[in-house]
């Protein structure tokens, strides 16, 4: 039988069938041809799967338009990131070369805190993500979220594990330096000191260090020069001396 | 006489929508769910362009279950996790396949213990089909105007008298116009075959 051998007449028909478009006495005649006629309800089947595959590869080609809206949104965050970035550099520069020139080193203001703490935050770059960690699926699926920058879903979904284990020192302190990468100083603060609690904790010079940058940030200079005094790491010392002179 | 209730009036519009390709519901589904599959993806040994692969292919699935009533969803939230599942068998299915084993251990898929009874009711294979991929390709290939046609009938649902007016065409003309048009993409796809 060829399928393709179909009149206008009859492939209307055909589509108003399937469209529950006939009626009463036309849609028994119908069905009393489909019962009947050898091949025809082939035929029915068959129109059926083209309509089925134009509006199927119709949503196909506007997926591809959807995605690359879903592509374009994370492309202008990466650049405003990048722009953000460079201005920072920019500022430093500019702040750092007014410094220089006049010499006005006694000057720790509020501002300068404000250069210190820009020139020395980068986010803690979290932990691995690798598939061997199964049992604590949640929080690395938070710090997926967490790596990509999207600290408001990772602190959501963190904040959930820290209700069940709130003395918890890992979550904890990366609630802390989530709050502290999406700007929010003071709720990093109360999380970050209740990670160092525990002196076993692994990360603890990593918690004393952002701890004290937040201190730093908010511009409280005696609590940021204790923590950092905690913290073994380099970058601490280096702020310590600076804060110092 | 009863009233349906507000959040079950909603839903059926939702699922309405959906059935009738609404655009901004069919965005919005897609944008909405597609980060979490991204991340499946990419945790489980996929790139960007295999997760994009997998969740359209995942997404027409959904949509064509929703169309057919094979899955009526009772919220929106429930197709989203509809969505992810197939989306994770699907994936799944990629990593058991051949190309994959050597590379995979097995314990590193706990992620995916899926229990049997979540997904016996999926049917995900509800677009594998030859014919189907035949006209869908044929389509991809068909002429300009003809696909704007074929569009406008068969996926945005335009009435036949809008759709001449557009055309500029008389009723007639535009019916014999579709039906030219569609013979043109069963022969394409004939011809595939």
């Amino acid at each position: 039988m060829n399928l393709n051998n179909i009149s206008q007449k009859e492939f209307e028909r055909i589509e108003a069938y399937l469209n529950g478009l006939l009626l009463d006495d036309d849609l028994t005649a119908f069905e009393n041809i489909l019962k009947k006629e050898d091949g025809f309800k082939a035929k029915v089947e068959d129109i059926k799967t083209v309509l089925t595959g134009i509006e199927t590869q119709v949503l196909k080609e506007q997926l591809d338009i959807f995605h690359k809206d879903i592509e374009q949104t994370s492309n202008d965050n990466v650049s405003t990131d990048i722009k953000v970035r460079t201005l920072h550099w920019k500022k430093i520069a500019v702040a750092a070369a007014l410094i220089i020139a006049a010499g006005s080193f006694w000057l720790i203001s509020g501002d300068s805190n404000e250069r210190l703490y820009s020139q020395y935050f980068t986010p803690d770059p979290g932990l691995p993500t690798t598939m061997s960690s199964t049992n604590n699926y949640e929080f690395y699926d938070a710090m997926v979220n967490y790596k990509q920058g999207d600290y408001k879903t990772a602190i959501s979904k963190w904040e959930v594990l820290q209700k069940a284990k709130p003395n918890n020192d890992t979550i904890n302190y990366f609630i802390g330096v989530a709050h502290l990468a999406n700007k929010n100083e003071e709720t990093a603060i109360s999380f970050l000191e209740n990670s160092i609690k525990n002196d076993e904790f692994p990360l603890v010079n990593d918690a004393y260090y952002y701890l004290g940058l937040a201190y730093l940030k908010e511009g409280n200079l005696e609590k940021a020069k204790a923590n950092f005094k905690h913290s073994n790491i380099d970058n601490s010392k280096a702020l310590l001396s600076k804060l110092n002179d | 006489m009863q009233e349906k209730s507000p959040i079950l009036a909603k839903n059926q519009g939702f699922i309405v929508a959906v059935q009738n390709n609404d655009t901004q519901v069919l965005k919005n589904l897609y944008v909405t769910n597609y980060p979490k599959i991204e991340i499946l993806v990419l945790k489980n040994n996929g790139s960007k362009d295999q997760a994009k692969d997998i969740y359209q292919d995942a997404f027409l699935a959904v949509w064509q279950n929703i169309k057919q009533n094979k899955f009526v969803p009772k919220s929106e939230s429930s197709i989203n996790g509809y969505l992810y599942t197939i989306a994770k068998n699907k994936w799944l299915d990629v990593l058991r396949s051949q190309g994959y084993k050597k590379t995979i251990v097995a314990s590193q898929l706990n992620h995916f213990e899926i229990k049997d009874e979540e997904n016996n009711n999926i049917d995900d294979d509800i677009l594998k089909d030859k014919r189907l991929e035949d006209v869908m390709l044929a389509f991809k290939n068909l002429g300009q105007a003809c696909k704007s046609l074929l569009r406008k009938f068969y996926f945005e649902k335009k009435s036949m008298n809008l759709i001449a007016e557009e055309l500029a065409l008389d009723s007639a003309s535009t019916r014999n116009k579709k039906y030219r048009c569609m013979q043109k993409l069963r022969e394409i796809a004939l011809k595939n075959n």
